[in-house]
């Protein structure tokens, strides 16, 4: 395991700015999460990570190595917000992580695998026939995490993954990474928009605003003492501030 | 040339296993039909030579240009030969050649179609686009004309033209569907994994575009066989001494004046078999595209265990209902569903009072959109809307409502919805839909009214509103136009705001500011506020008194003050539990409700969150609870309500059950 | 074969989806958009037009063997098809005759037929009239009839009502859809020509030959555009503006009227527009099936007997016209609803 890094990128679309000068480093072995709201440049700076989009200028390195954007050694993996467009609705779950996982290996060691990675997710082994239709928001999410952790990734990115369940479902996925960074010493941005959320999972945060990072440092110092005006802001703003 | 129907939209990802609604295609009447033809078509293309080739070629110079008789059903042509089984002969001939033609268009199309996608963008890819843009633009006539000047007149020469003259509508098809389907987050995800293009666009895209490509093929099959005639009709496909449709019609339109059999009888053919390929691609089109949804709505109110006329639960409202701006009793929402009724509410009572605010929350499948959109009377005709009293603002909602009512809808009810992209009228400037309240409720001139709308947008605090008046609404923000809508809610005088999910979609500064403005709004003039919200601090933050609902019924109804202290219902006091804040106790697991919330489509007896309940007995698994009086002054529905739940619910390594997809 | 109308799907530009650019805050607003709109629209008629031009002139040159051979007849002699060769500078290198072409073009000269040693330009101002003026009436006629029909249906199958109508109308106009007009045009002559004699079905002897050949053309197209104009309205009656005009209480009609049928309208003006260029193209048979003096004939007439000068001059507007079209409807749609100036091509 490695620590990744985002040394000054800038990623455009077209002439528009959306990731300025951005530098960032995720630590081994901890989770570190990124607010901000729409249009901050979160979203695309996750998928600049995992090589789904090209930065203009800066690099990306895991371990002092850049992040292998081609091929099928992908150290960095991503899981998605949307549970519902995250799975290919024509293949059954095992499928769906068996094709993350590296080459090689028989059919039956491939089996294994795919349910002890199923097992990790607290998702029944002997269900991976199923297709994703007949899984809940919250169970989707789980494969998706599998599925990303099949491919022996260093670090993961996950994009508000929490953000399209519903509150009652939402805790037990954020409990799984909880755990997960606990048993497997795992790496992971954690994107989201919600300060409550990050406060609970990330050691560190950083706050982003219009493509740049505002304010960075370790999770409760940033949320008690915030040095920028904008994330003075999203406090603020965060519902049940003002609760009567 | 008429090029034939119109290929449906593109259906959503299948939740369905494919083959099973394949079924489908045979419970129409249509489709049956079609099917039927079409098997009967190509059957006549098989058989046909075999079956009537000598009678088609036999030449009797005895009997020529004469027309329909016994002998010959539509009578003989220039050399005697009879025409009606040249026509059944020529099936082969203009069946087989059309399939070939579109299996070009295809297959061309395809490849072309999935090269921007497998060149991953870039200026090659860009290049194909660009060049399937232009090639698209003109018509197919045009380009088979243009491809049979250079292959040639004559049978290949037409196979060919009309072949890459339907290329372009295929690759573009592609292009659209490829590109939809490659921005899902699992094309994504296989490419972050290192699936290899090829790959992807083989195990991923294409299969989830085959079903409308398919749907296209068939009707495109239809479009090549009309194609194929007219091209022949005008010489240019067919030659001496082959003969398809398309050439019969040409020899028969010569002769039309003596015998016109001789082209009446090949123009039947092809209209048949162009109706067949069709129609068959319209029925897969319509199976696989629409759902089905059933017939007539028929739904069978249920009642819970005691009636509920008789034990009419306590409403909320204190008596003096002339201060009640909105006043619900058993509302009954349901709807047609696949697999029978689906009841997204099912018997929810409770009133609003002039200047008060009640937050509506719930999760998905709660019923809470429905309840809002019920009261004001936006579900929709095909839902069924039923309550024993539905009263806004002393107005009868349970009928449609006639002019005097909507007037007083239109002033005194304010409404804001969700999604703030897509609550305005696209192609008209926003200061104009505002004005239409004040120039049709309040009969004011399109001058006072334009004034008054401006007037409002700056009450709203978006700025500069004489200019932002005439602006359209693509050129707001998401946060302005929510308060765009909550202006053109105060063109009257609101007495009543309905608000469902206003700030969810917006960010969290700006939602600060949304609800601050709807806050002000109430102070200003005693106004009410229904707030529907998922997000429970929301409401706890903003509203004086708060609905908890599941399962389409509501299972507490309590002040706000007390979510976090005295909420009565296991599922208030877990949802309160399971949002994290930011005094969470970080060292413990969240709180989490096992399970999942209940599908409105398959309630079950009894307390419908029973299944992941702490405190279920036995009862509340066949009995539901009633809404009473709680020992905190408010209401609630439970069995077990107040009881204090066993030590915190920490959920061990669970294997979630899958439960059946509706 | 292509179908017109089934670039429904295929109409939209994948790479102008505002969806597959992720949005930032604030409204895209550029300055100005009409001016960038414009020039876009501008750049792509110029580009579409070389494609054109270009496939025209290709179209000579990628016909196996010799084209003047071939348009003269394997028993001419060898000379007289050298010197017509030479007239035709076919001897010269590929990019001067293409030089030569585009000259031609910009000073109005469109070669030489080869059967008829008449200058094509000539050929074509005479005979352009007749197929623009049957193009035209086709289409209003066809606009006519399907717009209010596509509304109407439209407003009494909206959700949750009207099932069996629509399906009566689907298959109804599926059917109609599917007769092709050539095939219309031999039923119409046959029935009132040979049988009833009312109508003239040949050559275009004033108003009244008009009747039959339009009707031919329009029919088809029209059931189409009404099949679109429907489903444009009923998905647009489903739309969360026209909610919102519920919710201000605004009457049935104002609802229908003023806030679904324009967005509806929009909508099918992409795929109206494309009608009406198939329609362009529909002229080539109709007008065959009843003598009409207009390009369609002109060009069958011209492959069969391989006058390609002609060919060549009648492809290119044929396509002329069509490209025009789209631009024109374009306009008409930024026109209509300023958004879609805006999409990033």
């Amino acid at each position: 395991m490695s620590a990744l890094s985002f040394d000054r990128v800038t990623v455009r679309y077209g002439r528009v700015t959306v990731v300025d000068d951005v530098s960032l480093t995720v630590p081994d072995g901890e989770v570190v999460g990124l607010v901000g709201e729409s249009g901050s440049g979160k979203s695309t700076l996750a998928r600049a990570a995992v090589g789904l989009v090209a930065p203009a200028s800066g690099a990306i390195t895991l371990g002092g190595e850049p992040v292998p954007t081609r091929g099928r050694h992908r150290p960095v993996q991503m899981v998605f917000q949307d549970p519902y467009s995250s799975l290919d609705p024509r293949m059954s779950i095992g499928e769906i992580v068996a094709e993350a996982l590296p080459r090689g290996g028989s059919r039956a060691e491939r089996r294994a695998e795919v349910a002890r990675l199923l097992e990790l997710v607290h998702l029944d082994p002997t269900r991976a026939g199923a297709l994703p239709a007949r899984l809940s928001g919250g169970q989707r999410q789980r494969v998706a995490l599998a599925r990303a952790l099949a491919a022996r990734p260093e670090v993961v990115v996950a994009d508000e993954i929490t953000s399209a369940l519903d509150v009652s479902i939402q805790g037990a996925v954020l409990n799984l990474v909880r755990e997960l960074q606990r048993e497997l010493g795992l790496s992971m941005l954690f994107i989201s928009h919600n300060l409550a959320v990050v406060r609970y999972v990330a050691s560190r945060v950083a706050v982003m605003q219009g493509g740049r990072i505002v304010e960075e440092g370790p999770t409760a110092q940033v949320l008690a003492e915030p040095a920028h005006d904008y994330t003075r802001e999203l406090l603020a703003a965060v519902p049940g501030r003002n609760a009567p | 040339m008429t090029d034939a129907a119109v290929p449906t939209a593109v259906p959503t990802a299948g939740t369905d296993a494919p083959g099973g609604r394949w079924r489908g295609l045979l419970t129409s009447p249509v489709g049956v039909a079609a099917s039927v033809l079409l098997l009967a078509v190509l059957v006549l293309a098989l058989v046909g030579p075999t079956v009537w080739g000598a009678r088609a070629d036999a030449v009797d110079t005895s009997d020529l240009l004469a027309g329909p008789s016994s002998a010959h059903w539509a009578g003989t042509d220039n050399l005697g030969r009879d025409i009606l089984a040249r026509v059944l002969v020529a099936t082969r001939l203009s069946v087989a050649l059309s399939l070939l033609a579109i299996t070009l268009a295809v297959v061309v199309g395809l490849v072309l179609g999935s090269l921007p996608f497998l060149l991953g963008g870039g200026r090659l890819a860009r290049l194909v686009t660009a060049g399937v843009g232009v090639a698209v633009a003109f018509p197919g006539l045009l380009l088979a004309l243009f491809f049979a000047v250079v292959f040639g007149v004559g049978a290949t020469g037409a196979v060919l033209a009309i072949g890459f003259a339907g290329a372009p509508v295929f690759a573009r098809l592609t292009q659209t569907l490829v590109a939809g389907v490659a921005a899902r987050d699992y094309v994504a995800a296989a490419q972050v994994a290192g699936v290899g293009r090829l790959r992807v666009l083989l195990r991923h895209v294409l299969p989830n575009v085959a079903e409308p490509l398919v749907v296209n093929a068939a009707i495109g099959a239809g479009s090549a066989l009309l194609s194929f005639s007219g091209l022949s009709f005008l010489g240019l496909g067919v030659q001496s001494p082959s003969y398809d449709w398309g050439r019969l019609l040409f020899d028969g339109i010569g002769v039309i004046y003596v015998n016109p059999a001789a082209a009446l009888a090949p123009g039947l053919a092809v209209l048949l078999a162009g109706l067949a390929f069709n129609l068959f691609g319209e029925s897969i089109a319509k199976t696989l595209g629409v759902p089905v949804v059933a017939g007539a709505l028929r739904v069978p109110t249920r009642r819970s265990a005691a009636p509920g006329a008789a034990a009419a639960p306590t409403p909320a409202a204190a008596p003096g209902d002339d201060d009640l701006v909105l006043d619900v009793r058993d509302l009954e929402v349901s709807f047609a569903g696949p697999h029978g009724p689906v009841r997204a509410v099912r018997g929810v009572s409770f009133g609003v009072r002039r200047g008060e605010a009640v937050g509506i929350v719930g999760e998905s499948g709660s019923g809470k959109s429905m309840t809002a959109l019920a009261v004001s009377q936006l579900t929709g005709d095909d839902a069924r809307v039923e309550a024993s009293r539905l009263q806004v603002l002393g107005a009868d909602l349970r009928a449609p409502a006639g002019p005097q009512v909507r007037r007083l809808l239109g002033t005194s009810l304010a409404m804001v919805f969700q999604d703030p992209m897509t609550s305005f009228n696209p192609t008209r400037r926003i200061g104009r839909q505002l004005a239409e309240v004040a120039t049709t409720h309040l009969g004011m001139g399109r001058r006072e009214a334009l004034d008054r709308a401006a007037d409002r947008l700056g009450s709203v605090r978006i700025d500069d509103p004489q200019r932002r008046v005439r602006q359209h609404p693509h050129e707001f923000s998401g946060g302005m136009r929510q308060r765009a809508m909550i202006g053109m809610g105060l063109m009257g005088q609101p007495a009543l705001v309905v608000a469902d999910e206003p700030t969810t979609a917006l960010d969290v500064t700006v939602q600060q500011q949304v609800l601050d403005l709807l806050a002000d709004v109430r102070a200003a003039d005693d106004v009410a506020l229904v707030l529907i919200s998922h997000d429970v601090t929301v409401v706890g933050e903003v509203c004086d008194r708060v609905l908890v609902m599941y399962a389409g019924r509501v299972v507490e109804d309590l002040p706000a003050s007390q979510l976090s202290t005295a909420a009565q219902h296991p599922y208030t006091r877990a949802l309160v539990a399971a949002v994290p804040s930011m005094d969470t106790d970080l060292d413990r697991p969240l709180a989490t409700i096992p399970g999942r919330p209940v599908d409105p489509a398959h309630v079950p007896d009894g307390c419908a969150y029973a299944a992941r309940c702490p405190l279920a007995t036995e009862r509340c698994r066949v009995e539901d609870p009633e809404l009473v009086t709680s020992a905190t002054g408010g209401r609630v529905a439970c069995w077990h309500a107040g009881e204090p739940l066993p030590a915190t619910a920490v959920p061990a390594a669970e294997h979630d059950t899958l439960v059946e997809a509706p | 074969m292509s179908t017109t109308a089934s670039s429904v799907a295929a109409a939209t530009d994948p790479a102008s989806d505002p969806a597959t650019v992720p949005s930032y805050a604030g409204p895209r607003v550029t300055h100005r958009p009409w001016l960038r709109f414009a020039a876009r629209r501008a750049g792509r008629l110029l580009v579409s037009l070389w494609v054109l031009v270009t496939a025209s002139f290709a179209m000579i040159h990628l016909i196996p063997g010799d084209p003047v051979r071939a348009a003269l007849g394997p028993t001419a002699p060898a000379e007289l098809v050298a010197a017509r060769r030479e007239a035709l500078g076919l001897e010269d290198p590929l990019l001067v005759q293409y030089a030569h072409y585009l000259q031609g073009l910009v000073t109005g000269d469109l070669g030489t037929s080869l059967g008829s040693q008449l200058p094509v330009t000539d050929i074509v101002a005479q005979r352009l009239p007749a197929t623009l003026s049957l193009a035209l009436l086709a289409f209003l006629l066809a606009a006519a009839l399907a717009v209010p029909i596509g509304v109407a249906t439209g407003v009494l199958t909206r959700r949750g009502h009207g099932r069996r109508t629509e399906l009566a109308f689907t298959t109804g106009s599926v059917v109609v859809a599917t007769i092709p007009d050539f095939l219309l045009g031999v039923v119409l002559v046959y029935v009132f020509g040979v049988e009833l004699g009312w109508l003239p079905v040949a050559g275009n002897d004033g108003a009244s030959s008009y009747v039959l050949p339009v009707l031919a053309l329009a029919v088809g197209p029209a059931a189409i555009l009404a099949r679109i104009v429907r489903v444009e309205m009923v998905g647009v009656l489903e739309a969360d503006f026209v909610r919102t005009a519920r919710a201000k209480r605004l009457p049935a009609w104002r609802v229908h009227l003023g806030h679904a049928l324009p967005n509806a309208l929009t909508a099918s003006l992409t795929l109206g527009g494309l009608l009406l260029s198939s329609l362009v193209a529909g002229t080539v048979l109709v007008e065959n099936v009843f003598a009409w003096p207009g390009l369609g004939s002109t060009i069958v007439s011209s492959i069969l007997t391989k006058d390609y000068p002609v060919v060549q001059a009648v492809v290119l507007v044929y396509g002329l016209g069509v490209l025009l079209t789209n631009t024109l409807v374009d306009v008409a749609l930024a026109l209509l609803d300023p958004r879609s100036m805006i999409r990033e091509d």
